[in-house]
């Protein structure tokens, strides 16, 4: 098993046509779960992290789900390969920054399991695009299996047992990751993660806690787990997803029609600097692939193109550029690299035309 | 042999010990090689890292019989030790959840194989509530359904 299968490997987030919408790049459901009678694995001994490792990894790769299943053990991954795990949002960068985690990643990428995190086991589902019912029967269905073989830590009262209080109950973290540039040309961004926050929402950048929106992206996720059912949550998060949405379309439309031309210039030009650079820099490349997102939107270009500009956000990361590479790269080499995958994945594209939707 | 003396930062081994006396209170604090250079160059550093440590560790009040964990641990970390934890914690924890989460009642699915006597609860509450509405607007036909469901409910919790 290696993390260049996992490259190499298509899916439905890098790969799929028609997997992808606008605004919603993917939804994802997360649920903390723990073995009984065990300390939780920031209090355990390496004896125990070893013995629950092993426990977890032989049950989940039991399930049919996880046949044929990738499992790695961060101790054994080289420091490329667990960074392209992290960027690929596979595994968090807590577990990739410990020894004795491992992660059950399914042939198509859509689930994997967190061993030794903060918690025995991070179940975790994603799919492109807006599916929260999906995403959750799916999760739901790997809870029920897992449950079923491994004895988990649960009380009447306060529901599933989590190593840190702001996961116990459901242990469930619903969220969605969603591309909002026009509410941020529009300026009305900090307005809108300022309601969502008074209303129980968390509002992070592009790879989670405390990371910067690069290309106008953001995760949206609920922030209790405790005294409401997994449906409540799900609806929340639900309706504020579908406002959300609402209100970028909104934004997009008055930023186009106000703009007029210089909408359309704008994009154009991102195209343009995207074919033509030498040197890309990530959040360079992800502010200008935000444009090319949004004009596949808005029929500036073709939707069929926006699969594309969601593999390049991917696979621009500083990792995964290096991990293509085969080798570790300078600031300069990864730019250089980076400009010239984004350069061959946009030849073909055709001329940025004003906006449809 | 006895254990060695850990760090009182990192919990490494100890191989800088440090005894304090000031108006007749004796303090002694121990320190690895790497926390006790992290505390500065000269001596005055290094006490000062001292009294740093000896103010923020108190002796702790409550021990988790499973696992050792302590509410000293608790309050530095911010995590638990084990499931068991959470009924050792519980009282003390009370007012936190109550902070980070507005609740302190599961209402959601248990594991697999189990009755969701949370879920349950939280439905018989709300099923009862919904009566009480539907007979206040006269709505028989949904006031008979949701009285079966409350008695259905309530019979469930009775047996457990």
């Amino acid at each position: 098993m290696s993390v260049q299968e996992i490259l190499a490997d298509e899916n439905e987030l890098t790969h799929l046509l028609g997997a992808q919408q606008a605004v919603v790049l993917s939804t994802r459901v997360r649920l903390a779960r723990n073995l009984e009678g065990f300390p939780f694995p920031g209090w355990a001994k390496p004896a125990h992290r070893k013995e629950i490792a092993e426990r977890c990894i032989e049950a989940l790769t039991q399930l049919p789900r996880f046949r044929k299943s990738h499992v790695f053990k961060m101790g054994d991954l080289p420091d490329l390969d667990r960074a392209v795990l992290v960027e690929r949002h596979l595994v968090s960068k807590e577990l990739a920054s410990g020894k004795s985690g491992a992660a059950v990643i399914s042939r198509d990428q859509t689930c994997s399991v967190m061993v030794n995190e903060e918690d025995h086991l991070r179940i975790q589902v994603v799919k492109a695009g807006w599916h929260l019912r999906g995403t959750w029967n799916i999760a739901e269905q790997l809870d029920d299996a897992i449950g079923a073989t491994l004895g988990i830590a649960f009380s009447d009262q306060l529901g599933f047992l989590t190593a840190c209080p702001t996961n116990v109950g459901t242990g469930l973290r619903a969220s969605a990751m969603v591309h909002l540039p026009g509410l941020c040309l529009a300026g009305h961004i900090e307005k809108v993660t300022r309601a969502l926050s008074q209303d129980g929402l968390a509002v992070r950048g592009w790879l989670g806690e405390g990371t910067e929106a690069a290309g106008n992206i953001f995760q949206i996720s609920n922030q209790q787990t405790l005294g409401l059912s997994e449906d409540a949550i799900l609806r929340h998060l639900g309706g504020w997803v579908k406002t959300l949405v609402d209100q970028e379309w909104n934004a997009r439309r008055k930023v186009a029609q106000e703009e007029g031309e210089r909408f359309v210039d704008r994009l154009s030009r991102s195209l343009g600097l995207l074919r033509h650079a030498r040197l890309l820099t990530s959040a360079e490349s992800m502010n200008m692939l935000s444009h090319l997102r949004l004009a596949c939107d808005m029929g500036c270009l073709p939707e069929e193109r926006r699969h594309v500009v969601d593999r390049l956000m991917i696979e621009g990361q500083p990792a995964h550029v290096q991990a293509r590479q085969g080798a570790e790269l300078d600031s300069d080499g990864r730019d250089r690299r980076r400009a010239t995958a984004v350069r061959e994945a946009l030849r073909d594209f055709p001329e940025v035309g004003s906006p449809t939707a | 042999m006895s254990n060695p003396l850990k760090c009182s930062v990192c919990d490494a081994v100890a191989t800088v010990h440090l005894t304090q006396i000031v108006q007749g209170k004796v303090t002694k604090v121990d320190f690895c090689e790497a926390c006790a250079a992290k505390g500065g160059a000269g001596d005055a550093a290094v006490f000062k890292l001292a009294d740093a440590v000896n103010a923020v560790t108190p002796a702790p009040a409550i021990t988790c019989p499973q696992c050792g964990f302590t509410d000293v641990e608790f309050r530095r970390r911010g995590r638990l030790g084990c499931p068991s934890c959470w009924q050792v914690f519980g009282v003390a924890l009370g007012g936190l959840l109550t902070k980070v989460q507005h609740e302190i009642q599961h209402v959601g699915r248990a594991p697999a194989g189990t009755v969701p006597v949370g879920q349950l609860r939280h439905r018989l509450l709300a099923a009862q509530q919904e009566l009480t509405a539907a007979i206040a607007a006269e709505d028989y036909e949904t006031a008979a359904k949701l009285r079966d469901e409350v008695a259905r409910i309530a019979t469930q919790l009775d047996t457990l």
